[in-house]
């Protein structure tokens, strides 16, 4: 985490994924504000995150479908501690992850933003909102659902 | 497989956390492997020569980092085995070593197993080095989305288990208590200072609800345990300890895929096939060693195990004495929570409890009469589920 050779622009960057053949889809997709999941074109399941074939019946035709961005949070935390992920989450405390079960089906682990920690509830509805986080990264966020 | 293979040695070093200016030794792994099979063997009245031609087990480290570190470990050790395996199933490696040996043992291939889990994460170097990677699917999918490692992931599962069943902190609060009461009668032990209610109720908030004393203490260690065929352990030992049953589950998800129950682990596949293997019924056990990375992972364990209906965890250890003494008695040494996790070997602690308590060699945290033991393993974190790994294992004094 801290290797002398390190800068300290490093240190304070956002933990950055590893970008590859199988998941730049959909790290493109939310760089044009779109969320992209997988589904089977077999059996039609969704899936996420990225696999290399369907988890429901093995197919490897899959293609990137863009999700509606909006589900129900099945689970949270309050993460008031960073632990063996980047220093700038720091800045951040205290603050939500949510477990959001998207109305396609799958769960995606995502962070919590444009509320307050009380709005965070299990079974609250939530929308996707697009965070650039650094100039090459942007991360999917949920809000609590604007009412109908 | 019931009885056709038993534990007759067993190893546990104390754990340190490398604090050197408290006058804590700061060692590798290498050296609690050593440690580990010296004193195995020592217990099992063996020699390092009597492993030639027979089986090695090993699991990985949390660090040093190597991928092909079975080829260290037996240059280390000096040992020429007629086969090796190797787990890599995180907190459930030691369980699966055991359970794999078994198997070997059984087809006749060799008729001794020395297995070695030992593991120095606070020995790591700060500035130059790291552990081992976690998880693609963790560092690429969980971390940049605001995740904080296990203590976030269990976060998850035990707001849902509070949420669905009413599960209180009390109700972990009595296992951390009890686990820590039992620390305090094992000399191997890191935490052995008692614990209050209240010091549970109101440690630091590390990931809401999980607190700093639902965690496991991270620590240095190694643990290494010896297993033979029911005819050799005959010739080996007086006091065998057999494997009387086992299960497996991996990668179970409870309901569907895409939305699995977060409260059931894949402990409920592998104990009724563990149970029916032994012949037993939970109830039968004298005590059981649960796989404690968190109190939670407890809780659930003891419904996944049969003592109680899913969500009735909370009020079963409410009701139940799960001490030493107590009707249950659970994680006998203090368990992770408490005498430490020693990296990826932490699981181990567990295995070499149950053969020390069906021994009658626990001293002051004896089980009286113990007669059967249960021992489960979890391991390896998952995405959106709980844990990937689940083995369950029933140990028995006689056939």
């Amino acid at each position: 985490m801290s290797a002398s050779s390190e800068t300290a622009e490093q240190y304070w960057s956002w933990t950055k994924p590893e970008i590859t053949s199988l998941n730049k889809p959909f790290w493109d997709g939310l760089k044009r504000r779109e969320l992209l999941i997988q589904r089977c074109k077999k059996c039609g399941e969704h899936q996420w995150y990225a696999r290399a074939n369907c988890i429901h019946c093995g197919s490897r035709e899959l293609e990137w479908v863009k999700s509606s961005g909006k589900g129900k949070i099945y689970s949270y935390t309050i993460i008031n501690m960073v632990v063996g992920n980047s220093p700038i989450f720091n800045k951040e405390l205290p603050y939500a992850v949510a477990l959001v079960e998207l109305d396609e089906g799958p769960r995606m682990y995502a962070m919590m933003t444009d509320c307050y920690l009380s709005d965070v509830k299990i079974d609250a509805p939530v929308e996707v909102v697009f965070k650039d986080v650094a100039s090459d990264l942007t991360i999917p966020m949920f809000r609590p659902a604007k009412s109908q | 497989m019931r009885g056709k293979v038993a534990v007759v040695g067993y190893g546990e070093t104390p754990y340190d956390r490398a604090r050197v200016e408290r006058g804590q030794p700061r060692l590798t792994a290498e050296e609690y492997a050593s440690w580990a099979m010296d004193l195995a063997l020592k217990n099992a009245g063996l020699s390092k020569s009597d492993f030639d031609g027979q089986g090695l087990g090993v699991a990985g480290t949390i660090y040093p980092h190597a991928e092909i570190w079975s080829a260290e470990v037996v240059q280390n050790l000096g040992i020429t085995p007629k086969m090796i395996i190797r787990a890599d199933q995180g907190g459930a490696s030691a369980a699966s070593l055991l359970t794999q040996s078994a198997l070997a043992i059984n087809a006749g291939i060799v008729d001794m197993f020395l297995c070695i889990v030992a593991d120095a994460p606070l020995s790591m170097p700060t500035a130059s080095a790291s552990g081992a990677r976690t998880w693609r699917y963790e560092n690429d999918y969980m971390l940049p989305f605001g995740m904080m490692g296990p203590n976030s992931i269990f976060a998850f599962i035990m707001r849902r288990h509070m949420h669905q069943y009413g599960t209180k902190r009390e109700h972990t609060g009595k296992i951390a208590v009890t686990q820590r009461y039992h620390a305090s009668m094992n000399p191997v032990a890191y935490l052995k200072a008692p614990m209050t209610m209240d010091e549970y109720l109101s440690s630091r908030v590390i990931a809401d609800p999980i607190h700093l004393l639902d965690c496991c203490i991270s620590v240095n260690g190694g643990l290494a345990f010896i297993l033979a065929s029911k005819e050799k352990a005959k010739q080996i030992t007086d006091k065998p300890v057999y494997l009387m049953g086992f299960g497996e589950c991996d990668n179970y998800m409870h309901g569907s895929k895409n939305r699995p129950d977060v409260t059931y682990l894949g402990i409920v596949k592998a104990a009724p096939d563990a149970y029916q293997m032994a012949g037993i019924k939970p109830q039968d056990a004298s005590f059981v060693e649960i796989y404690d990375d968190y109190t939670i992972a407890v809780l659930m364990q003891l419904e996944d195990l049969g003592f109680c209906k899913k969500g009735e965890g909370g009020k079963f250890v409410e009701q139940t004495d799960i001490s030493v003494n107590g009707q249950l008695p659970v994680n006998t040494h203090g368990g992770q929570l408490s005498a430490g996790q020693a990296g990826i070997g932490g699981g181990c602690s567990h295995i070499v409890e149950a053969v020390r308590q069906l021994r009658e060699e626990a001293g002051q945290r004896q089980v009286k009469d113990p007669k059967i033991g249960i021992v489960t393993a979890i391991g390896g974190l998952a995405y959106g589920v709980n844990l990937v790994h689940n083995i369950v294992m029933v140990f028995g004094k006689e056939v």
